[in-house]
């Protein structure tokens, strides 16, 4: 089990109603770190609607975790 | 006929209103100017106009061409008299003839604001107690327009003939790295800016201000109240009134020098990457995803920087797109365009006022610095702002990881313009749905059940909601299908998936029922 920061954007923070959080988990990859979040806070966007950036690096999909890693995940928004 | 003319005695309506006279035209429309009895207080028993006739006359044809040019007016004049008049003669008078009403009635008053704003006219006003004073009809800051009166407007006194507006640009030019040679490169650049709204408006004034010598603005909306707390070039009477008209005379009030261009329908896959290929840089402001994917494609297919912004709530996103070979784009972050409904909208989720102005102050700092050549950093990367935890995040792109995997940002954008211009054969425009059934289409409602519920449609019609269109497709009737939603937008993402899947025949109903009840609710001309 490891430790990291949760950042969330746009629509996920409203999911989420918070826009940054800390969370133990024991996903292999980003992408399963999402779908877990995704269980918890109910969000509407699939993964490949997502950027996802690691430590202010955008970052593959598949990359493994690492304790106290910083994760963003970010929707494209379209207001104007 | 010239479009302007002086007259130094009193003119016949008759013959300048014949002179308008075109079997084009169904409508006419006139404005007529008469000395009054008393200005400011105080009673006036005549007046007398001199004029700079040279400058007049060329500042006057200039005021009707633009009236003609952006109503799409058949014909129209305006003449304005100089010397001695007195009370009740006709001062000014503008005419104008189109097709319709609406474009006459709009002309006119733009001529004769214009006229008033513009025009190098000085008026002596005769007192009855025997006194005179000057007063310079051009200070008038298009009073009837927005009734603000200007504090200096009181007391007639005598004022000194004011030249045309020079602008001054010294409060930039100071700057080591502008000067004057950057201040020419402004007035020489071409910006076209998408969408007259929250981040429209800071891009479009900082650029009039800064002397930007060419604008173009695309906007196809009409101001509604609820732009008000975020749109700062509108006021509350323009409510109604097209966008581009309003910012393009917002813009010409700002700084005169600018040459302003509207274009009143979006732009389409057909047509964006001729128009991109007419300026230096666009900067896309709507608050539209369809918009912004054709916007970045046309922008690396013609090679046209393109800055692009969006927001949400309290916090928003910049992105630079250099469209120079090996440069990221939108696509290298986002390769498809999400599906309607994974992106929320100012309508949906709220927009705090200012969250826009921010962005769309950043836009306007990113195209100068482009157009100047202002030190900027050498990588490229998207900028996340977010103003509840002021903190910005700026990732960088690597280009490597993007639109290189799939033949490159040019081809992806390619291969997509062209899906874009075969979905426009896919988006058919009806003014009421009876008309596709005669035109032979079986009509299914892709809505929600509870929308549909809430406002059911007035004809016959199969429900299959878009969420579920896919799964569902065999269920659909077999022919031309015409796809209904709300805006056009589930219909159009709808109808897409299923064209992927061979189904050739299924169309979406452009604009959806909004667009209906717009066309239905139109009243004869």
């Amino acid at each position: 089990m490891i430790t990291v920061t949760l950042q969330y954007y746009a629509q996920l923070r409203e999911q989420a109603g918070t826009g940054r959080e800390s969370c133990d988990t024991s996903a292999g990859s980003l992408r399963e770190l999402y779908e877990e979040l995704r269980l918890r806070h109910g969000f509407t966007l699939p993964v490949d609607a997502l950027k996802v950036a690691v430590n202010a690096q955008f970052s593959d999909w598949s990359r493994e975790l690492a304790d106290h890693d910083t994760i963003v995940f970010i929707p494209p928004v379209a207001g104007g | 006929m010239s479009h302007f003319s002086l007259a130094a005695a009193a003119v016949d309506v008759v013959r300048l209103r014949a002179g308008l006279q075109d079997p084009a035209s169904g409508g006419f429309c006139a404005f007529e100017g008469w000395v009054r009895n008393s200005n400011e207080g105080r009673d006036v028993d005549g007046l007398e106009y001199e004029a700079y006739a040279e400058l007049a006359l060329i500042e006057g044809e200039r005021i009707v061409s633009e009236a003609m040019a952006r109503y799409g007016v058949n014909a129209a004049h305006c003449m304005h008299r100089t010397g001695h008049l007195k009370i009740g003669e006709l001062a000014v008078w503008v005419g104008v003839s189109s097709a319709h009403r609406d474009e006459a009635f709009r002309a006119c008053r733009y001529i004769i604001d214009e006229i008033k704003h513009r025009l190098p006219v000085w008026k002596k006003e005769h007192y009855v107690d025997g006194d005179t004073a000057w007063v310079a009809c051009a200070h008038t800051q298009r009073q009837h327009e927005h009734e603000h009166r200007h504090p200096h407007d009181h007391a007639p006194h005598v004022h000194v003939p004011k030249p045309l507006f020079v602008p001054d640009y010294s409060r930039q030019t100071r700057l080591r790295a502008v000067g004057d040679s950057g201040q020419a490169r402004l007035a020489a650049a071409r910006v076209l800016v998408i969408g007259a709204g929250g981040l429209g408006c800071p891009v479009l004034s900082y650029l009039a201000g800064a002397g930007v010598g060419t604008l173009g603005i695309v906007d196809g909306d009409r101001l509604d109240a609820s732009n008000l707390h975020r749109q700062t070039m509108y006021d509350a009477r323009d409510i109604g009134e097209p966008k581009v008209e309003l910012a393009a005379r917002r813009i010409t009030s700002l700084n005169p020098s600018v040459v302003v261009q509207t274009h009143a329908e979006p732009l389409h896959a057909g047509n964006i990457a001729e128009v991109f290929a007419a300026y230096h840089m666009v900067v896309e402001c709507s608050d539209d995803m369809r918009s912004r994917y054709l916007c970045n494609d046309a922008a690396v297919i013609t090679g046209t920087p393109l800055i692009l912004a969006s927001i949400h709530q309290y916090e928003g996103q910049l992105q630079v797109v250099g469209a120079k070979p090996g440069e990221p784009c939108l696509r290298c972050l986002w390769p498809q365009e999400p599906a309607p409904g994974d992106t929320g909208t100012c309508e949906e989720s709220g927009v705090l006022g200012p969250v826009p102005g921010v962005l769309g102050a950043m836009q306007a700092t990113e195209a100068l610095k482009l157009l100047l050549d202002l030190p900027a950093p050498t990588d490229h990367a998207l900028l996340l702002v977010d103003l509840l935890d002021q903190t910005m995040q700026r990732l960088p792109i690597d280009p490597a990881r993007g639109c290189a995997l799939h033949g490159g940002c040019i081809a992806v954008a390619t291969a997509a313009l062209k899906q874009a211009r075969d979905d426009r054969t896919m988006d058919i425009a009806f003014d009421d749905l009876d008309a596709a059934i005669t035109a032979g289409y079986a009509l299914v409602d892709v809505r929600e059940p509870e929308e549909i519920a809430t406002r059911p449609l007035s004809v016959a019609s199969h429900a299959l909601p878009s969420t579920q269109i896919e799964s569902r497709a065999d269920e659909l009737p077999h022919g031309r299908v015409l796809l209904v939603c709300a805006s056009g937008r589930r219909s159009r993402h709808a109808a897409r998936l299923l064209r992927d899947r061979g189904m050739h025949d299924i169309h979406s109903l452009a604009g959806g029922i909004a667009a209906l009840s717009a066309a239905t609710a139109r009243a004869p001309n």
